[in-house]
């Protein structure tokens, strides 16, 4: 037969030659690979930390989590290796027999099982699937044949953790040294496939490498077929109980330090864009809420940074309720008036940070930066992954190349000593301490910190001492699957800093461009809030959100409790839930001896006409003696027409992270409910991001539906 | 079977030597990366490919009994990082797909983009098409080999370039740039 033109075009193919980089590269990686493959000992294996419940998948890990379960396998075979031949007769009569297969499969799944001994039935399983789709049914002895088990699409696996957070050991430093993120089904929708590791143990080599195509743009986190897949997820949040109900003649003052941080939006907006609902821990309502700019009263002068303003409204969730508004915006610093900027850029470059959504989108993030800083100002970086290294000494941003260069050499690779990267970061920013500037430290990572200093606690507390010394740390986040919330949000708590969740290249335009101010210059700190309610007038209150954030009574006037800081230009604000007096929403009864509050107010009726009273303390950046702001809330208040749309959408969002957190308290109220309150409240919106709002929320019905 | 040298390089390497191991995958690199430039026609995709099989392989290779030839064993793992690639790649169809990105020769940059529509459809014809057609055509295989690769029988294949041959000549069309 002759030959077909499609047969002649195939034959005629001709594969351009290899790139010699390129080619090192995967000898490098192969390599790594093959240690971690053989260094790790059978107890390592065993001891690999057992599933954790499981989660709405991590849709970016799908490509990897082929390759880690392939190795679960192998790791098996490791074992069956080294064990003495007798031994590995013995290995090949499981106890907990897997379907008869060939006996590379049994070996693999013997070996696997006793490896994960303590693991639940099903790993083992996984690991001795069939190997061919079909079975041969011809002449071919194909069942003799050598296959690598890992052709199917792996069903959901029983994952080690490349991670432990009590690692020391450095054998172990090079199991841990794995670019793979967790494992997820193959039906998980995945992006570009991550740069695979460029094998760099080494700093040296870290900054050498030269550079690689551009990083794929992670711009578009458009919405993707909702999934609802099973699957292991190593995100980390740190879990509270939802705000109660108050009496306010049991408990009449609520204390709360404000908070300024938007990260739960944007992880929020990430799982809705997956289709999966956030997990509940993930919702924080106040950071939802803080993170659009309201239109608060903007203060004159930066000895008084804010303007509180206060507004009162009916409750669009419970009737017979009011939420009662607080809005502070931070004083804006004229760009010509800001004060030089130290800043010394710290990422994580450890193997974990291989996605597209992690290094690259950094290095990107990072370079917007650039824009909004003087040319005199001064940027250094300094990496971390198995070992910490300055890759930039402190240059003044008119050498923008230089730093450029310098950001994109950058390669993942290695395990995490967030630790020591920390204290060197901090060494630099001391040696170019910029008196009466911003010293501060950017934190690029996705969370994660278990090689060096673990202990949390003392790293919290190391960075306390630090920004005691004048040098601030802020956190951004990235990536999933591995996202360390809870650390983040420590560190930057403790640093004077703020914690923001960068999964697009439009939200670091958003925190580092737009925000760069705020993010940047503190203009207050140790902000915190104290409501006095009147039991005259309200009977219950509720703190929407800030659960984090709580304080106790006597903090308030407590200078040397730590609260959150507030940025230029930054706008905050709190709801509280009231139920005035007489109200039949009320939730809790009267108690049967209390005073009846009724015939108290008779006696006092000139008070019941305030809900209560609001005192904001506050230090400016560079004093240790607070001050305070005093505001009567007046029950007569209302809301100032200005502010209206500002209010409404502010309740809207907070309506719907409440749902998001369950709805404890929002009554019958719906993502239909939110949808329409979002939509008549957009007002102007110029960057869109209530626009956006309103999609997050029907994707919210839709995940919800699944 | 296969070269001595390398059957004595895959047992030391099974043995946990890194050195041999090493040099298997420079071995093995040119044949793993031009595959995988066949599979997906863009040089960065395929040395992603490339270098995740060059990792399988290390995680892999203590499975391998020299029941085959080692060459048969590598272009089946190969294959399949490829096909998880383009599973993650259809997932995603809004990225940066590899397109068209010139080839070797730049004067046949439009024959790149019929190849690559014609990898498409023969994708399209059904499970183990492409894998086929690469390896019979583009790898000059026999249909012997192939199916050994394939974990499928020798009449399997040639049912399989049968049937593209068929529902190629129908879409005759496309094909009109070859000479």
């Amino acid at each position: 037969m002759n030959m077909q033109p499609f047969e002649y075009d195939l034959r005629h193919l001709r594969a351009p030659p290899p790139d010699p980089m390129a080619r090192e590269r995967a000898h490098q990686a192969a390599l790594q690979e093959f240690e971690r493959v053989h260094a790790m000992p059978a107890t390592a294996a065993a001891n690999e930390p057992r599933m954790r419940p499981a989660r709405p998948v991590n849709s970016r890990s799908a490509w990897w989590g082929g390759l880690a379960s392939a190795c679960v396998a192998v790791v098996g075979v490791a074992i069956y290796w080294l064990l003495p031949p007798a031994d590995r007769v013995a290995q090949l009569q499981p106890a907990v027999a897997p379907p008869p297969v060939v006996e590379t499969q049994q070996a693999a799944a013997a070996a696997s099982v006793q490896a994960e001994n303590t693991a639940p039935p099903p790993a083992g399983q996984n690991v001795a699937r069939p190997r061919a789709r079909k079975p041969a049914r011809a002449a071919v002895p194909v069942p003799k044949m050598d296959m690598p088990a890992v052709n199917e699409p792996a069903p959901p696996v029983s994952q080690p953790e490349q991670r432990r957070a009590d690692t020391s050991s450095s054998a172990l430093a090079i199991v841990t040294d794995k670019p793979v993120p967790p494992s997820a089904p193959p039906p998980a929708p995945t992006p570009l496939l991550p740069r695979a590791s460029a094998a760099t143990g080494e700093l040296s080599e870290v900054t050498v490498v030269g550079s690689r195509r551009a990083a794929p743009d992670m711009v578009s986190a458009s919405p993707m077929a909702i999934v609802s897949v099973e699957a292991e997820n190593r995100d980390r949040f740190q879990h509270f109980e939802t705000n109660p109900v108050k009496l306010a003649n049991e408990e009449p003052v609520s204390t709360f330090s404000v908070d300024v941080d938007t990260a739960s939006y944007s992880f929020v907006r990430r799982q809705l864009n997956q289709g999966v609902l956030p997990p509940v821990d993930a919702v924080r309502v106040e950071e939802m809420v803080n993170y659009f700019d309201y239109s608060w009263p903007i203060p004159t002068s930066r000895e008084r940074p804010f303007d509180p303003m206060v507004a009162v409204s009916d409750s669009p969730w419970g009737k017979g309720r009011k939420l009662v508004h607080i809005g502070i915006k931070g004083y804006e610093v004229p760009a010509t008036r800001r004060p030089d900027v130290n800043l010394v850029l710290l990422l994580d470059v450890s193997g974990s940070m291989n996605s597209p959504d992690k290094l690259p989108l950094a290095q990107r993030s990072m370079a917007l930066l650039l824009d909004s800083l003087k040319p005199t100002d001064t940027v250094a970086i300094v990496v971390y992954a198995g070992a910490a290294g300055e890759v930039l000494a402190p240059t003044p941003v008119r050498e923008k190349d230089t730093i450029l260069a310098a950001l994109n050499s950058l390669r993942p690779g290695g395990s995490t000593a967030g630790a020591a990267g920390i204290q060197l970061a901090y060494q630099l920013a001391e040696r170019n301490f910029r008196k009466g500037g911003i010293n501060r430290i950017l934190l690029a990572t996705d969370g994660d910190f278990n090689v060096g200093i673990s202990d949390r606690e003392a790293l919290k507390s190391y960075v306390g001492r630090e920004r005691e010394k004048g040098v601030f740390l802020s956190v951004l986040g990235f990536g999933e699957g591995n996202y360390r919330d809870d650390v983040a949000q420590t560190l930057a708590q403790s640093g004077n800093g703020v914690a923001v969740y960068i999964d697009t290249l439009n939200e670091a335009r958003k925190v580092l461009v737009q925000q760069a101010s705020a993010a940047l210059f503190t203009i207050a700190k140790d902000v915190k809030l104290q409501v006095e309610f009147n039991p005259d007038s309200v009977a219950e209150y509720r703190l929407v959100g800030y659960e984090s954030r709580a304080l106790n009574r006597e903090d308030f006037g407590d200078d040397k409790v730590d609260a959150g800081d507030v940025g230029a230009g930054h706008t905050v604000t709190a709801i509280y839930e009231i139920t005035p007096v007489g109200s039949p929403a009320r939730m809790i009864e009267d108690r049967r001896y209390a005073e009846q509050p009724a015939l108290r107010a008779q006696q006092r009726r000139t008070a019941s006409s305030e809900y209560g009273f609001l005192k904001i303390r506050y230090k400016l950046p560079d004093s240790q003696r607070s001050r305070v702001l005093e505001l009567p809330i007046r029950a007569n208040t209302g809301v100032p027409p200005r502010l209206k749309q500002d209010v409404e959408f502010s309740a809207a969002v907070a309506g719907f992270a409440q749902l998001l957190r369950g709805g404890r308290y929002t009554g019958t109220l719906t993502f239909d409910d939110v949808l329409r309150q979002a939509q008549a409240s957009r007002g102007e919106d110029p960057f869109g991001y209530r626009a956006e709002f309103v999609q997050l929320v029907r994707l919210a019905e839709q995940a919800r539906g699944m | 079977m296969d070269d001595p040298q390398i059957t004595v390089l895959i047992r030391r390497a099974q043995d946990g030597n890194g050195r041999a191991f090493g040099e298997l995958v420079d071995r093995h690199y040119d044949t793993i990366y031009r595959f995988a430039w066949k599979w997906c026609r863009h040089r960065a995709n395929a040395e992603d490919i490339a270098q995740q099989a060059c990792m399988k392989l290390a995680c892999n290779l203590g499975q391998f009994r020299f029941q085959a030839a080692f060459t048969s064993w590598l272009y089946r793992l190969v294959i399949n990082c490829a096909q998880d690639w383009q599973r993650a790649q259809q997932r995603h169809a809004h990225t940066d797909l590899a397109g068209t990105e010139p080839t070797a020769d730049p004067h046949r940059a439009e024959d790149a983009i019929y190849i690559d529509q014609l990898l498409q459809q023969l994708d399209q014809l059904g499970e183990g098409m492409k894998e086929t057609a690469l390896l019979v055509h583009a790898e000059g295989m026999s249909h012997a080999e192939a199916g050994a690769i394939l974990g499928v029988s020798e009449s399997t294949i040639s049912w399989r370039v049968h049937i593209m041959r068929k529902q190629m000549q129908q879409r005759e069309p496309l094909a009109s740039t070859t000479a």
